[in-house]
Order: structure tokens, then sequence, then C-alpha cells
């Protein structure tokens, strides 16, 4: 049923591109669709990290954090800052995104953790749909701010303009290649951060049963927090990694918020290998969808919607999650 | 007891009646428009009202209803020249549609899910609206002739106000109405004592569509332009949200006095600095959910101010 459903899906922009003309039948254009998956895959890594980040907080809370791409979007204002503070001061060079995590990395930590101690810890376990509303709320407050600081100007970052030349003529963009290998380096630094580590597994024995966990001498409301933290600097790596590649203001957050929702109910809820999957799967039906459809680019944001909608309605439980809800 | 609270309500909605009768005439455009405005927004709160305060889904989207009704009404209006009063049954014929066919998949997820459903959807139209050019005109927006209208907008968003108080009195009072709340409070105990939930919750969301709709219309008759981004416009979900929040959702009351209240406020506000005051509302967004989940109407029940049966 799902891999009907999925083949579908997929095969539906090539539907409608062949349909308006957009499929030729040669070699350049089957170059292009090359280039245009193995896009597709690079961006759907860095949604990973996002996502991964989502499917945390959920997992361990049960709490949808709306605020989410908020928190990309403020990650990527982070990295902004950063790379032009020696500009700003007189000095003419710039701080690479990726050395500036260094320090956003912990400032997006900090600020998470606030978040959670001043405004989740108390309503986590009530009513679900409280913390909505207050994350939502939450996320309102972070764009106008953000707008408030930097206006509502579209920002890019110049990094690495030039591009890997695969074959003849299939190019992948420098920046797109090594954001992607960033966002696989931190997602396995956190995958191995939760299986190994004292703290990691705590926040999974917190997610599989939070009263045993609580029986156990762990301290919940403390991995509540670094959870919420650590969620927190992942969607600010993926807001520097976004901020490199594409262009961003502060109203982009409520599309990866949508983004990353739709990749945690499309992986399984609170399954994290299956996030990554449908991360990927995510990005390359987003590449095609803006490659083969008329109007596609502004289009991209119904592919995942649309895909979160039909899981939800065919297969709840998505490709790998557990099979009673 | 019953019948005499509710004579005695509907006494108090005929004063107000004949108060907003008089009033325009009185003041100027500036005051007419503040009022038809606060009309409108009792009306938007009052409809998310009935899908998230009785029924207990929250909506997230509620202003692609508002966004659809208003494009419905202009399109007419600026392409095929009709007058306006006409399109208002178009653009709720329209929030109908629209409600049954998002409704019929939306409305089997549950909670966060339906919330996040409501909202994504809610961008999937405003992009529908910048991409579908040759009806909507895409992101230019469409322009209306200009003419006078600050007394027939009053007058239609009056009914239009007094209608959705009604309907939502009706609700509160209704059977209906309490198999709405059985939903909010225990969707499988209320399917187990009978009650068809799919209709229910889809009557529900679809008299909320209606009314958000024809607000819509009126509006796009009001302000003469319209565009994607402020039709669809994601604030003018949580303004309704946090009128009827701030109130007391699942109350008649409730979001009539969170709308007022509100949009006086955020009238004064507004002029003195505009960023902030969208701040203010995300803060004020999460005092609300945190501290007075039940609103002004809930925190007055509580202390014994005001007798429950007054509020409903």
């Amino acid at each position: 049923m799902l891999g009907g459903f999925l083949a579908a899906i997929y095969a539906l922009p090539f539907a409608v591109g062949m349909m308006s003309g957009n499929v030729y039948y040669d070699l350049q254009w089957l170059n292009d669709l090359v280039t245009v998956m193995m896009s597709g895959m690079m961006q759907g890594g860095v949604y990973a990290m996002f996502a991964v980040g989502l499917t945390l907080i959920f997992g361990v809370m049960r709490v949808i954090n709306v605020a989410h791409g908020e928190f990309v979007v403020l990650g990527a204002y982070l990295t902004y800052a950063a790379f032009n503070t020696p500009a700003f001061l007189g000095i003419s060079a710039y701080v690479d995104p990726l050395v500036s995590m260094v320090l956003t990395l912990p400032i997006a930590f900090v600020i998470g953790y606030t978040v959670q101690k001043v405004l989740l810890n108390a309503v986590v376990g009530g009513p679900e749909l409280t913390p909505l509303l207050i994350t939502f709320g939450l996320g309102i407050s972070m764009i106008n701010i953000i707008e408030w600081i930097f206006s509502t100007d579209y920002h890019t970052i110049p990094y690495y303009p030039d591009s890997f030349q695969i074959t003849e003529s299939i190019a992948l963009g420098k920046n797109k290649v090594i954001s992607f290998m960033m966002a696989l380096f931190i997602t396995a630094s956190v995958f191995l951060f939760l299986k190994y580590h004292r703290l990691g597994k705590a926040i999974r024995a917190t997610s599989q049963n939070a009263e045993v966990a609580m029986v156990c001498g762990i301290n919940i409301y403390r991995v509540y927090l670094i959870t919420f933290g650590l969620a927190s600097a992942l969607a600010c790596a993926g807001g520097t990694l976004v901020s490199i590649q594409f262009g961003f203001n502060p109203e982009t957050g409520l599309t990866y918020t949508v983004i990353a929702f739709a990749i945690i109910v499309l992986g399984g809820r609170g399954h994290y290998v299956g996030a990554f999957i449908a991360a990927l799967m995510l990005g390359i039906l987003e590449n095609l969808v803006s490659f083969l459809v008329p109007n596609g680019t502004a289009m991209v944001e119904m592919a995942s919607y649309g895909t979160m909608i039909f899981v939800l309605l065919i297969r709840p439980r998505g490709l790998m999650g557990p099979k009673i809800d | 007891m019953e019948s005499r609270e509710t004579t005695r309500n509907l006494s108090y909605l005929g004063v107000l009646c004949v108060v907003l009768l008089i009033v325009p005439d009185q003041v100027n455009v500036y005051y007419r428009s503040f009022i038809m405005f606060t009309m409108m927004y009792v009306v938007l709160a009052l409809s998310w009202n009935i899908i998230s305060g009785y029924t207990g889904y929250l909506s997230f989207g509620h202003v692609l209803f508002y966004g659809v009704g208003s494009y419905a009404s202009a399109i007419l209006v600026a392409d095929y020249g009709w007058n306006w009063i006409p399109t208002l049954l178009v653009a709720a014929a329209v929030g109908i549609g629209v409600a049954i066919v998002l409704g019929y998949p939306v409305l089997r997820l549950k909670g966060p899910y339906f919330a996040i459903a409501t909202l994504g959807a809610a961008e999937s139209f405003r992009i529908l609206a910048t991409v579908w050019d040759d009806v909507t005109h895409g992101g230019e927006g469409i322009s209306l002739p200009n003419v006078e209208n600050s007394f027939s907008t009053y007058y239609a968003m009056m009914i239009l106000m007094i209608v959705t108080i009604l309907v939502s009195y009706w609700i509160a009072h209704s059977r209906f109405g309490v198999r709405l709340n059985a939903i909010r409070e225990d969707e499988v105990a209320a399917a187990a004592n009978g009650i068809n939930t799919t209709l229910y919750k889809m009557i529900a969301f679809v008299l909320s569509a209606v009314f958000c709709s024809m607000a819509g219309a009126i509006q796009a008759n009001k302000t003469l332009y319209i565009d994607p981004d402020t039709e669809f416009f994601i604030l003018v979900t949580i303004t309704m949200k946090l009128m009827a929040m701030l109130g007391g959702k699942g109350t008649v009351i409730g979001p009539i006095l969170g709308a007022v209240v509100l949009y006086s406020i955020q009238e004064v506000v507004w002029v003195a600095v505009p960023q902030a005051h969208l701040i203010a509302f995300g803060v004020f967004l999460i005092l609300v959910a945190r501290f007075m989940p039940r609103g002004i109407v809930g925190f007055f029940v509580d202390r014994g101010w005001a007798r429950k049966g007054m509020v409903h």
C-alpha cells in the first residue's frame, strides 16, 4: 500500500511534466534529471538534521514544536550575523559559516534550554494542545523579533558558488556537497550520542517510558531541558546549512516547520532512521516538483504538505513507525 | 428558567442591534470602519470557536476560508461585474465546498495532526492563489472598482454578525452543541453513545467555514484591494484564535468579548509601534494558553463573579 502510494507520488511530477511538455527524451535532459535528484538528496540531508530535532522533542515529550522552523531561521540569521560581524567592525574578512557554528550552536542550545525551562516544562504531560499553542505563540514572537532586527528582506550568504564536475554534464554546487557532508556528520554524531552516551541513553529511556525512567533515577525534567536544547541546536545547524544554499527571510520558518513535520510523519513518529530516509525522499521529491512541474518552484511546499496529508490518511505510522500507536 | 435566560439574552442582542443601527449615522468614516472591523473579528472569532471551541479541533488555518471567500467575491466583482451583495452567497457556497473537500480527509486527523494539517492547508491555498494567476491575478492582487461603501459593508457585516451570534447561541443551547461538546471531551465515548462523530464534525466545520468566508467577502469589498499575502495571512488565524481564547473558547460571549477587547487594544497599539504589536501577540498567546486556558469568562466563572448560565 505504502509502496504503491510512494510510486504514485513520485510518478505524479513526471506525469504533470509530460503533459506540460517539460519531459524530453535526450541525454541532456537525463543528465539534468540526475543532477536534480542528486541535489535533492543533498537538500534532504539538511532537512534530516532538523527533522531529527523535531522527532527528538516529540519522542521525549510528546510535544509538537510548531516553532521548530523558526529555530531554523534563527540559525540562519545567527550565521548571517556572524558572517557580517568583521565587515561591520571595519575588517575586510568574513567568518566562515561552518566555523561560526562553534558559536551559534551553543547560543541556540541555551535559547532552547531556556524556552523549555520557562515555558514548556510546566505543561509537558498536560493537555497536548497547550504546548502547541505556546510554541505557536513563541514562533510568532521569534519571527517578528527577527524582522525587527534584520527587516523582512531576503538575505543570502555567498559561499563557494562554484561546483564540482562529476561527469561532463553533471555538476553539483560545492555549497550543497559541503552542507550534505556536514549534515551527515552532525546527524551521525547525534545518533552515536543517543546510542552510547549516558545522557543519550537517559533521553532514549525517557522517550520510551518517562515514569519508569524516573523510577530508575533519571531526572526527567533535566532530560527535557537537554532534549529541547539539543533539538534547537540541531535546528540552528540546519539553519546554517540552509543559509549557505538558499535565500532566507524571517517568514520562511513556517515552510521548514511543515517540511520537518512532513518528514517525521513519513518516517514514523519518534523514529530517527525513518526520519533520515524520509528526509532524503522528500528532498528528492521537492526537487523533482520544481524541475518538472510548470511554476514548480512555487509549488514545492505543496510536495511536503501533500505527502504529509496522504501518509497520515493511508498509513499513519509512516515508513517505520511502531505498529500500534 | 432556561427560557427566561434566553429571553433576556435575546433582548440584550436586540439592544445591541438597535445601538449598532443608530451609531453609523452619528460618527465619521474612521469610527464606522473601526466598528465594522470589530464586528468582522467578532464573526471570525465566533466561527473559529464553532469548530475549535465546541468541538475541540484546534484549527490553525482558518484564514483559508476567509481568503477563499474574499477571492470568490473579488473575482466576481472585478472580472465579471457583479454587484457585490449576491457575491456573498457565492462566497458562502465556495466556503462550504472547500470545507467539505478539505474536511473530509483532514477531520479524520486528531489533535496536533489536525492543527498542522490545517496550517499547511492555509499555506497551500496562499500558494495556489499566487500561482493560479489566470483566475486570481497572482501576486499582484485584485483591485475592485472604487465606490463609497462604508455604510453598505457596515450593515452587511452587522447582519452577518447577528446571524453568527444567533447560530452560535443556538449551537450552545441545542442537542447539537451538546454532541459537539461530547466529541471534544471524548470522541470514542461520543461515538460509542451513538453520535455520528464524522457527520457532526463535518457540520461544525462547514458552519464555521461559511461565516468566515462571508466575512472575508465583505472585507474584500470594504478594503477594495486584495492579494494572496494579506488574504491568507497567518496573522488573521492567530488573531481569531487569540480573541476566542482570550474571551473563553467554547462559550458564546467569550469570543465576542475577546474580539472587542483585543481589537480595541490592537487599534491603539498598532498606530504607536507596528512591530512590537506582533511580538506582543505571540507573548499574549503564550500567556493566555499557559495561565488562562479558559479565558476571561472562565476566569470570572471560577471566581464566582458570573453564573455559568450567563456566559453561554
